[in-house]
Formats: C-alpha cells, structure tokens, sequence
C-alpha cells in the first residue's frame, strides 16, 4: 500500500502556521490550505495581543512571511478542501482553489488596480465597516500581498459590461481574466484541522439592540475600529464617522446562555478593549459589566487588575440574561441586575459585546467532508478516552486550536505543537 | 584577484521606481568610478525577487566574478534570505552581500521624491562602504544526540517520555521522589467526569517501566549541565546518596517538575490548626483513596461542608484555574455519598474556561448545593466570615471545610532555573520563550517547560504540553541530522580581555564563560545567538560580534551621517 510523509492542514491562522513551519523543519511538505484570500488566521486581526500587548502583526507577519517563502510548504489561498478518500497514512485529497484571477508570482502588490475599479461592496474582513472593491485584498498589509476578484461581483466576469480597468492599470500583467477555478488532489499521510472560530451572530439575541441601535458594536467590529491598519486607520469614530465616544460599556459573557460554555478569552478580550479605550480617549468613561471573571493563565490576572485599577470600572450583574439595551436621547441606555438584584442602568454613547465564540463557519460541511465526529457545541471532538490526545475520531485526522474549542492563540498553539508530535508519530512508525 | 562589488538596485515595480528617481540614482552610482580602486558594475532591475530577478542577479554574480554584492531594495524582512539563497548558488559568500532599504526606509515614507532619492543614493553608499569591510563567515556543521532528559516524573514528564522514546531516541526520566506518577498518583481518579481511572496512570507508569528506550532513576536530581541544544553534558545524583553521580548525554532537556499547594496557614485571614476539620485537594484525595468517603477525622459524616474558592489567589497574583472545576466535583461527590449533606460553595469568580465545565457547573446546581458569591472570606476553625456580592457581612458554621488553594511553584524551582539557565516569570513558574507563540521553549534553546513547571494546570492540558515539547524536538532534534549554529556571533580577543567577567552577567543565553586557567572569558559559539549585549558591556572593547564589527557599523554610520 502507498504511504505518505505529506501532510495537510486546514487552516492558516497560529496553529495551522506554527505546524506547517514545524513539519517543514523536519523535512515533511505541506499543504495549507486557507479560505481566505490571506494568510494569519484570526490574530491578524488584532491590533495588539493581550496580556503583553504585543503588536499581532509584528508577532504573526514573520511567521507569515516565513511560510510563504517556505519551499516545504504550498500555500494554497482561497481554497477549500472538497474531498477526502483513504485512510491515515494515505489520504487522497482533493482541493477546489477558486481562481482569483490575479497571479501571485507576478503581482507585487502595488495597489494601482484597486482605484480603478469602479464597483463597491461591503468588506466583510473589515467586519462591514468599510468597503472594498471587486478587486481587493482585505485589509493593509495582508499577506500574500496580492488581490483577488470577486467573480460574482466583477462587471466584466459577471457579463455586465465589458470592464477592463484592473487589467489597464496592471503594469506586470499579473491580472488574468480567463482563469478558471482549479481542481488540485494531493496525497498526504495526515491530516491537520485548525480552521479556527467565528463569533456568535448578536443580533439574534434581541434585547441587546445589536443592528438597531449604531452605537453598539461587537468585540471584533470594535478590534478593526481600533486597528491602525483598519477602517479608521485606528481613531476611534462611531458609525457616524464623527462622534468620539465619551462613555463606553462593555458587557462580557454575551451570548453564553445561548452557548452553554465559556469562551475563554473575552475576559481577556474585554480587559484589553478598555486598556486600548483608556490609553486612546484618558477622558472617557470606562465600564465593564460582567457575572465571573475567567483569567485562565499566570499571566492575566496582573493585567486585569491593572485594567481594573487605571482603566475601567468593573460593574456585576447578577443574571446576563436579564441585560436591556436601549436608545434614549441620543444615549444607550444599558439596563441590568445589580449586586443587590435589583434594576439598575447606566448611559453610553458605546457598547461593545463580548460575543461567544463558535465554531468557524463551514465547519459543519468540512465535518462530512473529512468524516470526524464534533462535540454538542460543533467544535471537533477529541477522544473522551484518550486523554491528552488532539486525535479526532477518524485515525490520522487531529485537530488544533479553536476548531477543538475557544482558546487563547498560546494555547492553540501548544495543541499545534501536540498535534506535530502526535503526527510525527504515526508518520515515523 | 581584484575586488569587484555589484550594486543592484531593485524598483519593486512601481513601488520604489515612483517614489524614488531610479534615473537619479543610477547617475549619481556612475559618478564613482574610482570608487576606492575598486571595480564597480551598477544595474537597476524591475523586480530582483522574481524568478527572473533572481536569475539576473545569480548571473551577474557569476559572469562579473562580483566579489561583494549590494542590493538596494526593500526590507532585509521580506527578501534578505532570498538573496543570500542567491548567493549560495554562486562562489560569493553569502557574507559579503549587504542589503539596503530603499522602500520601507525611503519610497514609502518620504513624500518627496528628490529627498527620498537623496536619502536612497546615501544609503547606497553606506552600504558599498560597509560591505567591504564584510569577511566571509562559513556555516559549521554539529553533530546533535537525540536523546533527551526529563526532570520530573509526573504525568507530564511520564506523557513527554512516552511521546518520545523510540528506537532513535533514548529518554532519561530522572523523579526525585522514589516513584512516577507525581501529584496525579495522589488522586482518587485521574478524570471522573471523562470516566478516566487511575487505572490509566498505572498503565502509563508500566509502559514506561517495560519501554527499553527509557531509562527511569527515581530517587534522583539534576546536578549540573553544561552544553546546548544537541550536546547537553549532564550529571544526575543519587538524592540518598550524593556521591553517586552518573554523567549522561542528552540533546535536548524537558523540566516537567511539577507544583506544590500553597499553605494555607501563611495567610493572614486563615486561622486554623492541625486538627480543624479543614482540607485542601490533596488531603480529600487522600481521604478518598483511604475510605472511599468524606468524613470527619472522628469517622462521623458532617453535616455541613463549605467550599471555599480562591484561596490564596490574592497573594499569589494568579487564578490557578483548576480549582473551581476541582471545587465542583468534590461537592457533586459529597452530595453524592449523601444528598443530606448541606453543602455550600463561597466563590468569587467562577473560572470555566473549558467548553465542557458549564455543562458540568449546571448539573452540579442542580444537586441542591448553595452557591454565594463572595467578595472576602475569614476562616477560624470551621467558621466562615464572609462578605457576600451585596456588601452584606455573614457568617456560616461546618462542620468541615475544603479549600481550592492556589497551585505555587514547586520547592528548588529557582535554583533548577539557575542550574539551566532557564528564565522564571514573576509568578516564579518558570518564563515562556514567548508566551504567545513559543509556550512551551525557554530562552535556552534546548530546554523546554511543560506542567505544573509552566504554571497552573489541568491534567489533560499537562499532557498537551509534554506533547507540545516533544513535537518541538521531533522537529528541532532530527536522529543523524546536523545542527547549524548561529553564524554571526561574538568573539572574545583573549589579548584584550581582562577577565573582568562583565559579559557573564549580560549575557541571556548563558553562551559565555569564564576559563579559570587563562583567567578570560569565552564565547561558546554554539550558544551564542549574536545579539550583542556583551560587546556593549565590556569595558577593554575586548569582544566583538561577527558581520557586526565596530569598523563594518563604523563605515556605514560614517557614510549615512555624512
């Protein structure tokens, strides 16, 4: 029987990263494959990572880098895993890469196709707070630095009109119109999930007034508010584009009775919005509203703390679900139980909702695809009775980081780094 | 043979061409032709890293017999190792190519065209005066032993050596106590709620006992090591009997040493003696091993018992994080033995960060057991004063109480940390390589941490990260392959060194030390990473670091400043 070394991971955020370079050390090729136009993964989208406030892009673009110059790894972008046949030590695997219509070796990432173009959409990377165009990269500073159309929306690829813009402006030819979605197979021995997490949907919990009232924004809309490379270039602007805010509230565990778990990191997460609030507006009013407190490292409480003490002032509410928000003269109006179960409220030009994590979309058809079992939540289940093991329920699938569950990034790596050596045992044997 | 340098400078497309008059800087370069006797060919190229570009600038090497290279381009970040791959293709030494910044440090933040091509030209300079005072630096080659030795033999270190022993690689595992299994041995069960028994620790302890590639010496303690990555020199001690050394060698070293409870009695708002009916986790599991039941030292079933979260929390400056997991279970088995048990939980936070405790946390309300949230606690004897969530001041009698204690480092963790010049955090667990993305390396490389070592944790996460440690030395400590070391490191001029033994303090690698017979410092090169802070500390200018040397940055300075 055939027996690849080869492995493949799903997924290029820190744990699918950290992998591929440690496979690469010991001599094994990769396939990595990403859904996204762009490599990172999550942190990425992070201006800086808690509790050491490093800067993510200086933490994570070395690596990025690292992996696209790798020649053990192939990188495949925009690609979605569509089969899998065989078994671990043998894997027929095929790949549908979505033509993206601008060639990664020629392009170098100038910028002169984006103005041109004359269609506007929605950046959902940007969490909708600003748009693109139909040729894009999501955001400064991604990496591969090279655009991608999108087909749908393109005049000239949707048969609209005879649009030749981009292709005008591109000075290295990189942009080919005619080129088609791919179909590529690879043989690997095992395989790596690490497809990460996506946030809770807020607007379907009702009383909060997420996408009725502009002033409420979720943990991720508020991290791109934030980031320098995002769609303020970093001021801290409501939606109106004017308005600073002078008094924000942030409300942790949103969510979580929907969910039934705790995420992990928005305690965290929600520590790190108001340190980010403190130091950008010293004048503001800084509330956190949360039930329990989660700070699940050595590292976090003595950054809590200091938030608690310098940049925020910590509010209990005794039952979340009992939360209100609403507008009230030109105010948001957050209404909950105290300490003493009774009504209260405070007003606010801001709120932020820690909202949960859940398992990343399309994970529910990458779960048929592959044939793994996933827990209750939808995350990959590990197994129960092999304990400390990242192996899912199909031999030689394992699993890494938020696909297993919410999870700090050194966490998920340190799964990666187990999934590595779990791996490496089944490939060597 | 004469010296001929190649100046090449790239126009990222449009990127650097229109921000930057390439024009300019090609006429400025031709100017020189009798740039210091040497031999100058100067081109500009569209794009130096494409496949075409590469291909250009190997050729160019070779057909001019180019015996320096510049390239003036972007960051050394994005494309450095793509034109040292290019150089070692060639006969040029990939140390006397120099790579200067013209995009990020010029095209791209200077708006002014004629300034940004001013600043490009002079940069230019800096580095064709720099580049000749590069000397080529070769690679060495080390041979590395794949053995490893694990301190501590709890589960961690047990899962580590597990992971690792295999026919290519032998496993030391050194325990200081005189059996495996550490603080999990004390446990009732290793995982109740996953249906785990200890039944699996004592098979893991077997395994190893039966795995003739590990070799287990109970009873035992590091003594000293010396070496790197790859080549460790290790000496272990007989705890009963100091004399009786063993030296091994290992390449890589795994600290799995474990934790200890903090003892309550040091906390001022704790006053309780030997005989009060209170317990922190490990008596309770002790007692549950002995009589399968929670009772009272008398034999008698309490009445009461109260939880108390958080012990220590406060003074230790963390969250141990297990604990209010641990709590839980511990009331759902008292409410278990016996549902007229009136038990009680007094938390502050209520820490559940794995996504299947909550589920747990409901099924454990539901057995009847009072939960309040509290903001202080004192404890005398068995009786609690405590400051509930709404400021008000209570009291509860017990009959016994179980304490969630703060998980602390284990007794010798700073000295072992000296001994392997391993870092420790604040907290005194010891210090992540990077917290974020390298958790479980050290600032030695070479020396990994994992467990209770690492901070507090759970057992199934202790296993991940013996599992982390062993995944990074599949990948760093390949059977038969060769270790490269850093090339560009410092040197020690035995004429100059004073032997004051300043550098010893500053370096953070521990690569320096002290030869007792000639009276100087050394530099062990494998060690070494290069990063300078002994050249700056040694009073005799005595020390210096390779490819950055005082006359290479003083050429380049002195250009840039000019």
């Amino acid at each position: 029987m055939d027996h690849s070394d080869n492995v493949l991971i799903i997924g290029s955020g820190v744990a699918g990263m950290e992998a591929s370079l440690m496979f690469s050390k010991a001599g094994k090729k990769v396939t990595l494959v990403e859904k996204l136009s762009l490599i990172g993964g999550k942190t990425i989208k992070n201006e800086e990572t808690f509790p050491n406030m490093d800067c993510s892009t200086c933490l994570v673009a070395p690596i990025q880098q690292e992996i696209l110059q790798d020649g053990n790894i192939n990188v495949l972008t925009s690609s979605l895993v569509e089969a899998v046949k065989g078994e671990a030590g043998n894997f027929k695997v095929t790949i549908n890469k979505k033509a993206g219509y601008v060639d990664l070796v020629a392009c170098l990432g100038c910028g002169m196709c984006y103005p041109v173009c004359p269609v506007e959409l929605i950046n959902e990377w940007e969490e909708n707070l600003t748009n693109k165009k139909a040729i894009y990269v999501p955001c400064a500073g991604a990496l591969p630095n090279v655009p991608v159309i999108n087909a749908e929306k393109c005049l000239q690829l949707n048969g609209t009109e005879t649009c030749n813009k981009c292709v005008e402006a591109c000075m290295f030819g990189a942009i080919n119109m005619t080129e088609k979605d791919e179909q590529i197979k690879v043989n690997v021995g095992a395989i790596l999930v690490a497809t990460g997490y996506d946030m809770l949907d807020v607007s379907t919990i009702k009383n909060l007034g997420y996408g009725k009232y502009p002033g409420v924004y979720t943990a991720m809309e508020f991290e791109r508010l934030f980031a320098a490379n995002g769609p303020t270039e970093g001021e801290l602007v409501l939606r109106d584009g004017k308005k600073v805010p002078s008094s924000i509230a942030i409300v942790h565990c949103v969510g979580r009775s929907q969910t039934h778990y705790c995420s992990n990191v928005c305690c965290m997460t929600s520590s790190k919005h108001a340190h980010f609030l403190h130091h950008k507006l010293p004048e503001a009013k800084i509330y956190n509203i949360y039930s329990d407190i989660c700070l699940p490292d050595k590292t976090y409480q003595k950054f809590y703390e200091d938030v608690k003490a310098h940049s925020s002032e910590f509010i209990y509410q005794a039952d979340r679900d009992k939360m209100k928000i609403s507008e009230e003269k030109g105010k948001l109006k957050v209404e909950y139980l105290d300490n003493n179960n009774k009504d209260a409220f405070i007003q606010v030009d801001m709120v932020i909702l820690a909202n949960a994590l859940i398992s990343a979309l399309g994970s529910e058809e990458l779960k048929e695809v592959l044939g793994i079992d996933h827990d209750k939540f939808g995350f990959v289940e590990t197994q129960p009775f092999r304990i400390g093991s990242v192996a899912t329920s199909k031999p030689g699938i394992f699993v890494a980081g938020c696909a297993e569950g919410p999870k700090d990034i050194q966490n998920s790596v340190i799964q990666s780094e187990a999934a590595v050596a779990q791996i490496m045992s089944l490939l060597n044997r | 043979m004469s010296e001929k340098i190649g100046i090449y400078v790239c126009e990222c497309g449009p990127n650097i061409a229109s921000k930057v008059d390439i024009e300019k800087i090609m006429q400025e370069l031709a100017k020189l032709e009798d740039y210091k006797d040497k031999e100058l060919v100067i081109k500009n190229h569209k794009l130096l890293c494409s496949v075409e570009g590469k291909k250009f600038l190997e050729d160019e090497i070779n057909e001019n017999n180019l015996t320096h290279l510049v390239c003036a381009a972007c960051s050394p970040r994005d494309h450095d190792t793509t034109f040292i791959n290019v150089c070692k293709k060639t006969k040029l030494n990939p140390y006397l190519y120099q790579m200067v910044n013209i995009r990020e440090q010029c095209a791209w933040i200077i708006p002014d065209k004629e300034e940004a091509t001013s600043k490009a030209i002079r940069m230019i300079h800096a580095g064709m005066d720099r580049v000749l005072y590069q000397q080529p630096l070769e690679e060495k080659q080390l041979d590395s032993n794949p053995d490893v030795l694990i301190i501590g033999g709890g589960i961690a270190g047990m899962e580590a050596a597990l992971t690792l022993a295999s026919k290519d690689r032998a496993v030391y595992l050194i325990e200081k106590t005189e059996k495996l299994g550490g603080k999990s041995a004390k446990l009732k069960e290793l995982l109740p709620r996953q249906g785990v028994t200890l039944n699996v620790l004592h098979q893991k302890i077997s395994d190893i006992q039966s795995n003739r590639f590990i070799k287990v010496f109970t009873n035992t303690e590091l003594d000293s090591i010396v070496g790197f990555l790859g080549n460790f020199e290790i000496v272990i001690k007989d705890m009963n009997d100091p004399d009786n050394t063993t030296e091994l060698l290992a390449g890589a070293v795994v600290v799995a040493t474990g934790f200890d409870l903090m003892d309550v009695s040091s906390l001022d708002s704790y006053n309780i003696k030997n005989d009060d009916e209170v317990y922190n986790a490990l008596e309770i599991e002790e007692m549950l091993s002995l009589n399968g039941k929670i009772l009272m030292r008398n034999g008698k079933e309490p009445a009461s018992v109260a939880l108390i979260h958080c012990i220590g929390r406060q003074k230790v400056g963390y969250c141990s994080k297990v604990c209010c997991d641990y709590l839980l279970k511990i009331a759902k088995l008292i409410k278990d033995q016996s549902p007229k048990i009136e038990v009680t939980e007094l938390y502050k936070h209520m820490c559940l960060p794995n996504k299947h405790d909550e589920e747990f946390y409901e099924q454990v309300k539901g057995k009847g057991i009072d939960f309040i949230k509290i903001k202080n606690a004192e404890i005398t004897g068995t009786t609690i004063n405590f400051t509930d969530i709404a400021d008000a001041k209570k009291k509860l009698d017990v009959d016994m109480i179980i304490v969630g204690t703060a998980m602390i480092p284990t007794v010798g963790t700073a000295e072992l940390g000296v001994e392997l010049n391993i870092d420790q955090h604040e907290t005194g667990f010891y210090q992540e390589a990077h917290l974020k993305i390298n958790p479980v390396s050290t600032n030695t490389d070479g020396v990994f941490v994992i467990g209770g070592a690492h901070g507090p944790v759970g057992i199934t996460e202790s296993m991940l990260q013996a599992q982390a440690a062993a995944g990074k030395i599949f990948t760093q400590l390949i059977p038969g392959q060769k270790i490269i070391p850093e090339v560009k490191v410092s040197e020690i001029l035995e004429a100059y060194c004073t032997g004051c033994q300043t550098c010893l303090d500053v370096c953070g690698y521990g690569a320096i030390y002290f030869d007792e017979d000639k009276g100087i410092s050394i530099v062990n090169e494998a060690i070494c990473r290069g990063c300078g802070n002994c050249v700056g500390s040694c009073p005799s200018g005595s020390i210096r670091t390779r490819h950055f040397t005082n006359p290479q940055l003083y050429q380049e300075v002195k250009e840039a400043l000019r």
